[in-house]
């Protein structure tokens, strides 16, 4: 520590105030320690699928999904039979194709968005888990689908957009009563 | 004659002389001092620690650690450790956690501010935060009354754009690096 005890002249005022900023200074060096972080991280292109309520989910047409907004949705048709156009559920679209076949469907959105992709626009397909019994069939948009490998049903669909696809159900009047039971997959694929 | 005696007196004095230096007690005591000195000064020192709940840092305990995390996208799997707290039409953020632990010695100091920067200017489509705060080359201030000798949880995004590269989004299947510069100031 420096002595402060000056006692010459007219030297002594800048002196003494030399020393005090000295001491000032010692007493204000802060303790400080750095460190550096290095992040790193590879962005990759990337799309999305999910399953919306059309708007005008709740009318004729359009049965409301179960979890809608992720890309694994429920849609129930209730209990239908061809005999008096039975069909217990008020969104079904019910109708009579033939005199032997009838159909429920329902509509839905289907929603595919994008990231850090420059692909204008994708192609969506579909198909089926499990052959259906026969004289049974699932479309969407009249397009049958099958389990053979994915149907197209559109080539150019553009991303963040709804696009309304209607799930058909169609069973010919010689089934038997049982549960029709279906997972519809969708897939998107970017042009 | 007289000659003779006295160089035999001498000759007997010096044979009393180292038969009694023989008979003297032997030395076995030895004394020494070592003047040690120690000039104690007070620090602190910052080190990057992983998070249980984040990615591993490479060189952790140091204060020099990197945080990879690996292939990210706004829709895909993410790395262990990688979190994706939001995605928007507009961006899509991922998260880790890491730790910073200050330790001090010798300070009456009883906490820590803990600044930090971007070494360099943000990749196009980048944002960095630590702890909601965006960084920038220029200081910004994490944390004010941080605990020495503990380990202190940071969340770390990366707030990343999702246009298409060339449109401002940032490149893709590229590795992208940054520094963030930390310091630790005692309070």
């Amino acid at each position: 520590m420096m002595s402060c005890n000056f006692k010459f002249g007219g030297m002594k005022a800048l002196l003494m105030m030399s020393c005090l900023l000295c001491l000032l200074d010692s007493g204000a060096a802060a303790q400080t320690s750095s460190g550096q972080l290095t992040i790193t991280m590879s962005v990759q292109s990337s799309i999305t699928l999910i399953f919306q309520n059309n708007p005008s989910v709740g009318t004729t047409g359009f049965c409301p999904l179960t979890n809608a907004g992720t890309n694994n949705v429920g849609l129930d048709f209730g209990t239908a039979a061809f005999p008096g156009s039975f069909h217990t559920s008020a969104c079904v679209n019910y109708t009579h194709l033939t005199g032997a076949v009838y159909q429920v469907s329902s509509a839905f959105d289907v929603v595919v968005s994008k990231s850090n992709s420059s692909s204008p626009n994708y192609r969506l397909a579909a198909q089926i888990s499990t052959p259906p019994p026969a004289n049974v069939s699932w479309l969407l948009n009249n397009v049958t689908l099958t389990t053979a490998g994915f149907t197209t049903l559109d080539a150019a669909d553009n991303y963040a957009t709804p696009i309304t696809k209607t799930l058909q159900v169609q069973v010919k009047n010689t089934v038997g009563p049982q549960p029709l039971l279906e997972t519809i997959t969708f897939l998107a694929t970017a042009n | 004659m007289l000659k003779k005696y006295i160089s035999i007196m001498r000759g007997a004095a010096l044979a009393a002389l180292l038969t009694c230096g023989a008979s003297l007690p032997a030395q076995t005591t030895a004394s020494g001092v070592i003047n040690g000195s120690l000039n104690n000064t007070s620090g602190i020192s910052i080190q990057f620690d992983s998070d249980p709940a984040g990615v591993t840092l490479g060189a952790a305990g140091t204060n020099a650690a990197t945080a990879n995390f690996g292939t990210v996208s706004a829709f895909g799997p993410l790395a262990g450790g990688v979190t994706r707290p939001s995605v928007t039409a507009a961006n899509f953020t991922v998260r880790t956690i890491f730790d910073v632990q200050v330790i001090s010695g010798g300070l009456n100091s009883t906490s820590y501010t803990l600044t930090a920067n971007l070494a360099a200017a943000s990749p196009t489509g980048m944002n960095y935060k630590v702890d909601a705060i965006t960084l920038t080359t220029a200081l910004q201030t994490i944390q004010v009354n941080g605990a020495y000798n503990t380990p202190i949880a940071h969340n770390l995004d990366l707030v990343i754009l999702t246009a298409a590269p060339g449109a401002g989004g940032p490149a893709v299947n590229t590795p992208i690096t940054t520094t963030i510069n930390f310091t630790a100031t005692a309070n």
